[in-house]
């Protein structure tokens, strides 16, 4: 399975950078995400976990470094956290970690709403 | 034609009335991030808030810029003030005359809820939604969630298909 690679784009700031390690289950999504019809985006990604995760049952440590996501984009989070989710029930290996920036005051709540809803643990990180 | 009266100039930051896509919305909010002085969580709450309601005239504006682009391209306009003890961001754009119902008893709803209720309600409608056009209804949701203050919407009619629809968030300085 290939790794799924997305570099950052300075002229197109509403895309993460994507980098999904397919050897070392390492996944990360850099920066922020508000691009329009975001299922486009998202929906390799989504493939490229239900693959990795729930076809061939390898372990997921999905690091999210998103500093800004709109509401389109949180939708789709969803689908990935929910993956994700069924990976865990499956019997996977499965870590979830939410870098955030300390002086964002809604980044709590946001990650607890997603905690509420898919039912896995997120750990919260500070961004250094 | 479209009018936007500025009525006190000295408080205005920023305002633009065309078609708005995606780069320009990129674009106006990171100069909104640089220019506005206030706290840093303000300021985040601004730059949300912004891209939130600039988006929702790209996407749902009646009225789309078709020479631009097919998608996402919808002419409106938006404004961002700063006032003495808050900072306004407020959009304007068509819309057709049936979403205005829709549009009214969405917001009484999310002005009507605290804010426990208000992230039950966004986990609701988040889950309920389609992946290709999750609606104008979550981003509002999430605007009052930000902000934690009412919004404040109008809505005039035009014609027998049309009405005009504005909608201003405020966020708080402290």
């Amino acid at each position: 399975m290939k790794n799924l690679i997305v570099d950052a784009i300075p002229d197109s700031p509403y895309y993460p950078e994507v980098n999904f390690n397919s050897e070392t289950g390492i996944c990360e999504l850099i920066g922020e995400s508000y691009m329009e019809e975001a299922y486009k985006f998202y929906t390799p990604l989504l493939n490229w976990f239900k693959e990795h995760t729930l076809e061939l049952n390898k372990p997921v440590t999905l690091n999210l470094k998103l500093t800004y996501f709109n509401t389109n984009s949180s939708r789709l989070l969803l689908d990935m956290l929910d993956i994700l989710k069924k990976s865990q029930e499956a019997g996977n290996e499965v870590e979830i970690n939410w870098f955030y920036e300390e002086d964002d005051p809604d980044v709590k709540d946001e990650v607890e709403d997603f905690e509420i809803e898919t039912g896995l643990q997120i750990k919260m990180i500070p961004m250094e | 034609m479209i009018m936007i009266y500025i009525e006190h100039p000295e408080e205005n930051i920023i305002c633009y009335h065309g078609p708005i896509n995606i780069n320009l919305v990129s674009f106006t909010s990171n100069y909104i991030k640089k220019h506005i002085v206030a706290d840093a969580s303000v300021v985040g709450k601004i730059y949300k808030v912004f891209i939130e309601l600039t988006q929702n005239v790209s996407y749902y504006s009646a009225k789309q810029y078709s020479k631009l682009r097919a998608f996402g391209s919808g002419i409106g306009w938006f404004r961002v003030d700063e006032k003495k003890d808050h900072f306004a961001i407020t959009t304007g754009n068509v819309i057709l005359k049936e979403h205005g119902p829709i549009l009214k008893k969405n917001c009484a709803e999310i002005n009507s809820l605290g804010e426990s209720e208000l992230r039950k309600l966004k986990r609701v409608t988040r889950s309920q939604v389609g992946i290709r056009d999750i609606g104008a209804h979550i981003g509002l949701i999430q605007m009052g969630l930000i902000t934690g203050n009412p919004l404040n919407l109008n809505i005039e009619s035009q014609n027998e298909n049309y009405s005009f629809f504005t909608i201003t968030a405020k966020v708080n300085k402290r």
